[in-house]
């Protein structure tokens, strides 16, 4: 029946040319009021922004918040900023900061998720410390781990000392070849309890039956896992690390509060190195410039995010 | 939940002989995750109660010889300046973050349960153009927003913050609120309004109380995340009293670089009312992403 009104009204649709859609688009307009509120905040605080930030981008702008005087420079921004040898580092940095964070938190939260499914005593407990990290303040896990991670007087240092397996406290947040890792930890820390509750909850989804008949048939558990829980997940595991990537790919708070960046660029990412350009040296057409690129690699991964989002609806829509 | 109270001690049973090892690998996991999880924590708890000579002691004391609550009291004092300070950065933040959840769940209700129930042209655009916010990083709206709230006087209000706080939980809450209402049969609103009930009405009295279970997920995720953002209120924000906590706290403490004791308390005291409200309300999140945003 569905069909036969789609094509009746896609010919009556065809036939008055555009007026068919702006009917439509009338016979609706109630509908329009309840999402109005939520697009007219949205219009403003993002459409608004991109376009400036577009147009910025073409600018040479002085120092200081005197945008007037701005002059254009076509694409020297964009130039100048391929060419740049702390760009590539900066991105390098970015990847290994957002691939390691993203994959060993989706890893880590998944196998909790797995591991706490089955009811045991204390389950409920032990699943809200698991959530905590992700809770608390990212302001204060990086002082929490800033001290942890002291080169005079933190813990792990002092255990290491203690152990033997170090002659004094390793220096984790001030070398060039430590802190990106130990950075990661930390993002970690506080991230894979997000991919947990997700798995979590995809888990409660998987049919039991699915899972009893495909026992009866001799499966063992690995198996079972991986030929019946693991591809009835792959949609909400596509849209967790999507998640998870792009929130990685976007963070600042940890980098900016336990190094700034430093040492020596060595734990710069995108998002601390425009802030640093745009607040810190003023250069905001340079920042623009960066936000642009950001802009359009957030762009793919937006497409795949959509398209995995969509692939869900499709389902819903079938069921 | 039913069914796994149900199905696991006959499992058990008949497992325990053949998938032992897949069990004890569960269990050190967890273990190890929990040390990962909580000794950081614990850590933080065991050094806030020191005083800030015992904290700087290397080897360190692992349990504190002379457990003090002075860093407490010096922070939630209103007595001193530090006291006074913390706790209006302390209000600032409850102010903002209330704000922020509050308008979230009344924007946000409508619009996914317009996504949800109806058919308007431009109805996925919208969506996926809601959703896509979340694809951006804070520090690309960073400049233009600034520009944007200079130009409309909110620069170094909290009304500054609120708007933005607002988009930034948006999309989720429309997201997960409106696959709860995917799931709300649509034949009860229809028999409310066979009863006679208007459209709004069968909104209000039949479909608002059965989504409260994601209404109230929404609310807390646009707390938690009002109450724990830094960029934007270190940006907006200049006058020292209008700071909430996070920047407070690193303002704070860019001044006071030792006194790690201060520092651990004031991270302690600026979780506790996230985790707190998180862990009550904890069951209705989990429902709410199980039934709003995976289950399809």
């Amino acid at each position: 029946m569905t069909i036969v009104t789609g094509k009746t009204e896609a010919r009556r649709r065809l036939q008055p040319g555009k007026s068919g859609v702006l009917r439509n688009i009338w016979e609706h307009r109630a509908d329009y009021a309840y999402v109005l509120p939520a697009i007219a905040v949205m219009l403003v605080v993002i459409a608004y922004p991109i376009y400036y930030t577009i147009e910025l981008s073409f600018y040479n702008t002085p120092p200081g918040l005197q945008l007037r005087d701005k002059t254009f420079v076509g694409f020297n921004n964009y130039t100048a900023i391929l060419t740049s040898a702390v760009f590539w580092k900066v991105t390098w940095n970015t990847l290994i900061w957002t691939v390691g964070s993203t994959g060993i938190s989706f890893v880590l939260g998944f196998a909790a998720a797995l591991a706490l499914h089955r009811d045991f005593f204390g389950r409920g407990v032990l699943r809200a410390i698991l959530i905590i990290p992700w809770v608390i303040s990212a302001v204060a896990a990086s002082y929490i781990w800033k001290w942890i991670y002291h080169s005079d007087f933190g813990i792990i240092g002092a255990v290491l000392v203690g152990l033997g397996w170090a002659d004094r406290p390793p220096n984790f947040i001030d070398s060039v070849s430590t802190v990106l890792p130990s950075l990661i930890v930390v993002n970690i820390w506080r991230e894979f309890p997000f991919a947990m509750i997700m798995m979590m909850a995809g888990l409660q989804t998987v049919p039991d039956q699915l899972l009893r008949a495909a026992k009866v048939d001799g499966a063992n558990a690995w198996q079972r896992f991986w030929h019946v829980t693991f591809p009835h997940l792959s949609n909400v595991s596509t849209v967790t690390i999507l998640l998870l990537a792009v929130a990685n790919f976007n963070s600042f708070i940890i980098p900016w509060i336990m190094t700034g960046g430093g040492p020596s660029n060595a734990s710069h990412i995108w998002i601390t190195h425009i802030y640093e350009l745009a607040f810190g040296r003023q250069r905001w057409g340079v920042a623009s410039a960066y936000s642009v690129l950001l802009f359009l690699i957030l762009m793919t991964l937006g497409y795949f995010y959509v398209r995995a989002l969509s692939g869900n609806d499709r389902k819903d829509g079938s069921a | 939940m039913s069914t796994i109270a149900e199905t696991s001690p006959r499992g058990q049973a008949r497992r325990r002989i053949r998938f032992d090892g897949w069990r004890w690998g569960g269990r050190i996991f967890l273990v190890f995750m929990l040390l990962y999880t909580a000794l950081p924590m614990v850590w933080m708890l065991l050094t806030s109660i020191k005083s800030g000579f015992a904290a700087m002691q290397f080897p360190p004391q692992w349990w504190p010889d002379q457990p003090t609550l002075a860093s407490y009291q010096k922070l939630l004092d209103p007595q001193n300046s530090v006291g006074q300070d913390f706790l209006r950065f302390f209000w600032n933040s409850l102010f903002v973050s209330t704000a922020t959840t509050i308008l979230s769940v009344i924007v946000a209700v409508p619009a996914a349960y317009a996504f949800s129930r109806f058919t308007f042209p431009g109805r996925n655009f919208l969506f996926f153009t809601v959703l896509l916010r979340n694809m951006f990083p804070a520090v690309i709206f960073l400049v233009p927003l600034f520009i944007l709230m200079r130009a409309i006087g909110l620069v170094n209000t909290h009304g500054s913050l609120v708007l933005t706080y607002l988009t930034f939980g948006l999309p989720l809450a429309i997201w997960l609120l409106k696959g709860f209402y995917d799931n709300i049969p649509v034949q009860l609103e229809q028999a409310a309004r066979i009863d006679g009930a208007t459209r709004f009405q069968a909104f209000i009295l039949i479909v608002m109380p059965l989504s409260t279970p994601g209404i109230i997920a929404t609310a807390i995720y646009s707390f938690i995340g009002a109450w724990n953002e830094y960029i934007y209120a270190y940006t907006f924000l200049s006058k020292n009293e209008q700071l909430t906590l996070p920047v407070g706290i690193q303002r704070f403490f860019s001044e006071n670089t030792t006194d790690f004791p201060g520092l651990m308390a004031a991270s302690f005291i600026m979780s506790v009312p996230v985790v707190v409200l998180f862990l009550v309300l904890q069951r209705y999140f989990v429902r709410a992403l199980t039934e709003g945003a995976v289950k399809h």
